[in-house]
């Protein structure tokens, strides 16, 4: 860990109009979700008993924190596998992840039918230890809390480089203590998505009279883990490139390439993994259909960042892995979607599609979770700037302009 | 720095070993009905299509009548948060047959296995003590004190049978108890047990209330008497694992006719439980995983701690 630059924060105006813009979108959607508080699911949802759980579960939870898995894959890379250089990537990742998964909780809580009732949660001899979703459910709410803790070394340096001595030696005396407990919290920090992203396939194991046979199978959990691990490296790519653009922060294409072809390898196995499913006695089910059709594409969309992954011409060019990049995040993501809900069926005769109230409840969350990313990056130091020729860098200058 | 052949492979080989655990160690027993499971008997070939049971259990659980937008009575059409239990009919050209839709009571419920702190769980077999409840019977109550409204219950149902109070800012699941408040302790078996109301009072015995043994003695006594009435099968007695309400239909109806579903004998709860529990161990395996990442990152990060220190004092 040395001889990286240093992170910094970005400072500049907090309240700028990108900033308003976002959170206007989630003032709207607070709007939503006082209503399904007062009213109930039913008039703001086109949810029914037999599509219960409409778009926020898939989307807000199963894809966001598959986004949010960055955190974990990053994770892997740089302590397990003990490659250092990844450790640019860690803070944005972290933050990118805590955000995503907080989102993620918060919109259960939205979801639940007698949300008041969750703090039993709290309680273990009350687990149903059998249940997928509590697993996923404390699994989850801990590593929401495990990765605030991961970004508290950046809230601590601000803290520490504060005028007042007082909490200058607050901020030293934390910051080292913390320090001591990262091996542990970083080891939890990794346990803990490889269970509970498995979980999330694992949930729909008990639901195979009403899932596609092309989809449902006992490979679930693994297909779901590895789909959580494309999807965050792709996030971690389409991130940094934002933010190079943006605030020119650091961005190392050759990393990110190499990373990427990790990722190549992870949706090549997604493709082998599915393909064998089908042919172990499910290839008659594969016809003249949208649902095969469907699957056909999704299979397009993991081979096509895959193979474009591995070309020389991506791996040099800042755009072209973005684009890959971005097709990765979205290939787990419909992948993800359709699991849950596009091959769903629990018995004939019901429809779904969301409702207004229902997107505009998972748009302001995305949108607040884009604040909060903007307002933290500003205020504490979690990413790398590039340094210009003066050696000064840009990015406070470019962001007051903002 | 590159991620070598062999970290991979190393990955590859972990993730194998844990499949292969997986598919060796049986993490869950087949479940059966237990001896004083009860249940209900509904037999197609008597129903005449009555409803009668349909408003007794209206009443009975006091739920609303459901009216048109005129407030009219209007009869239901499916099982909804204010109807538990419902009669529907399936015609083909003149031939036709009535089938009645309620809680199934699987003997191994699917709803059981996802409900997070045992909301939904079999008599006397909660996450919580209920002093009332008696273990063994089988029926599967709700408990909405433990109820968080995940709604999980109805994805994992595969009679779609939990149904959630969309209208209401502080809802709840509906679903068929068996009459379970019904219960008389006074007399003897099964009615100190529950005492369904459609069961009562149905004027054809079409659908009958017992111990499921008895039923289902019952269920092929009948098949044998008279071959030629019935399809010569008895829902409920494997599907799914078994279910506490068993179905008898006509001959040239299949229960699929009907909307029942085709289940295989293992129950879903079964199979998702097999899977998803297996990798774990009892609980071994993310202990020991912890511990190895934990030891691991701890002596790397003493060894960069000591790297560090060593060229601070060179410099």
């Amino acid at each position: 860990m040395i001889g990286y630059g240093e992170p910094q924060a970005i400072g500049g105006k907090l309240l700028a109009r990108p900033m308003k813009t976002l959170l206007a979108i989630f003032a709207v959607s607070l709007g939503v979700m006082w209503y399904r508080f007062s009213a109930g699911l039913g008039p703001v949802s086109n949810m029914t008993d037999g599509f219960t759980w409409g778009i926020w579960e898939p989307v807000n939870v199963v894809v966001f924190t598959g986004i949010g898995a960055g955190a974990y894959g990053v994770g892997l890379l740089c302590y397990l596998l003990n490659k250092g250089r990844y450790h640019g990537l860690v803070r944005p990742a972290v933050l990118a992840g805590a955000i995503c998964y907080s989102l993620g909780a918060a919109s259960i809580v939205v979801a639940l039918g007698r949300y008041w009732n969750s703090y039993w949660l709290g309680v273990p001899t009350l687990w149903n230890l059998s249940s997928a979703l509590l697993e996923v459910a404390i699994c989850v709410l801990t590593y929401v809390m495990v990765l605030w803790v991961e970004m508290l070394p950046s809230f601590l340096a601000r803290i520490s480089a504060s005028p007042s001595a007082r909490w200058k030696t607050f901020g030293k005396k934390w910051g080292g203590r913390l320090q001591q407990a990262m091996p542990y919290i970083i080891a939890l920090a990794i346990l803990l998505p490889t269970m509970h992203q498995s979980s999330l396939g694992g949930l729909l194991l008990i639901a195979g009279p009403k899932i596609h046979p092309l989809w449902h199978t006992a490979l679930l959990p693994t297909l779901f883990l590895i789909s959580c691990l494309s999807m965050g490296f792709g996030a971690v790519v389409v991130l940094i490139t934002i933010l190079k653009l943006t605030w020119n922060v650091e961005h190392d294409q050759r990393l990110l390439a190499e990373m990427s072809r990790v990722n190549a390898y992870l949706l090549i196995a997604l493709v082998v993994l599915r393909i064998g499913d089908i042919t172990a006695g499910k290839l008659w089910y594969v016809g003249w259909d949208l649902i095969s059709l469907l699957f056909f594409v999704e299979l397009a969309l993991f081979l096509t960042p895959a193979l474009l992954f591995l070309s020389h011409r991506v791996k040099r060019s800042r755009g072209r892995l973005f684009g890959a990049s971005l097709l990765a995040v979205a290939a787990g993501a419909v992948y993800r979607v359709d699991a849950y809900l596009s091959v769903y069926r629990p018995a004939p005769g019901w429809n779904y599609w969301p409702s207004i109230g229902e997107m505009t409840v998972t748009v302001g969350m995305a949108a607040l979770g884009i604040a909060v990313f903007i307002l933290i990056s500003r205020m504490f130091p979690v990413l790398v700037v590039e340094e210009t020729a003066t050696g000064r860098p840009r990015a406070s200058e470019s962001a007051a302009s903002r | 720095m590159i991620i070598s052949r062999r970290s991979l492979l190393k990955g590859a080989a972990a993730t194998g070993t844990v499949t292969a655990l997986a598919r060796c160690s049986h993490a869950r027993e087949r479940s059966g009905a237990l001896p004083e499971a009860v249940g209900m008997l509904y037999d197609s070939t008597r129903c005449i299509g009555c409803r009668a049971c349909v408003t007794k259990c209206k009443e009975v659980n006091g739920l609303p009548f459901d009216r048109d937008a005129s407030g009219i009575y209007d009869t239901p059409t499916d099982l909804s948060s204010t109807t538990k239990n419902i009669i529907k009919v399936f015609r083909n050209g003149d031939n036709h047959a009535f089938v009645k839709q309620q809680c199934m009571h699987c003997v191994d419920p699917a709803c059981v296995s996802v409900c997070m702190m045992g909301a939904l769980h079999k008599e006397g077999s909660g996450k919580r003590n209920y002093p009332t409840e008696r273990k063994g019977t089988g029926i599967v109550l709700y408990d909405k004190g433990t109820c968080v409204g995940c709604r999980y219950c109805q994805i994992a149902c595969p009679f779609n049978v939990p149904k959630f109070q969309w209208q209401e800012a502080f809802p709840v699941i509906a679903k068929c108890e068996m009459c379970w408040h019904r219960r008389d302790p006074s007399q003897g078996e099964p009615f100190a047990i529950a005492n369904p109301a459609c069961c009562e009072v149905c004027p054809r015995e079409a659908v009958i209330f017992g111990m499921r043994a008895s039923l289902l003695a019952e269920a092929k006594r009948r098949i044998v008497a008279d071959p030629k009435r019935y399809n010569g099968r008895i829902y409920g007695e494997r599907e799914g694992g078994g279910t506490q309400v068993l179905y008898l239909a006509p001959a040239g109806v299949s229960f699929k006719d009907l909307g029942m579903p085709d289940l295989p004998a293992e129950s879903s709860a079964h199979f998702s439980e097999s899977v998803s529990h297996a990798p774990y161990l009892y609980g071994i395996t993310p202990v020991a995983l912890y511990a190895a990442m934990a030891f691991v990152l701890r002596r790397r990060k003493k060894r960069d701690d000591r790297l560090q220190r060593g060229g601070e004092t060179k410099r």
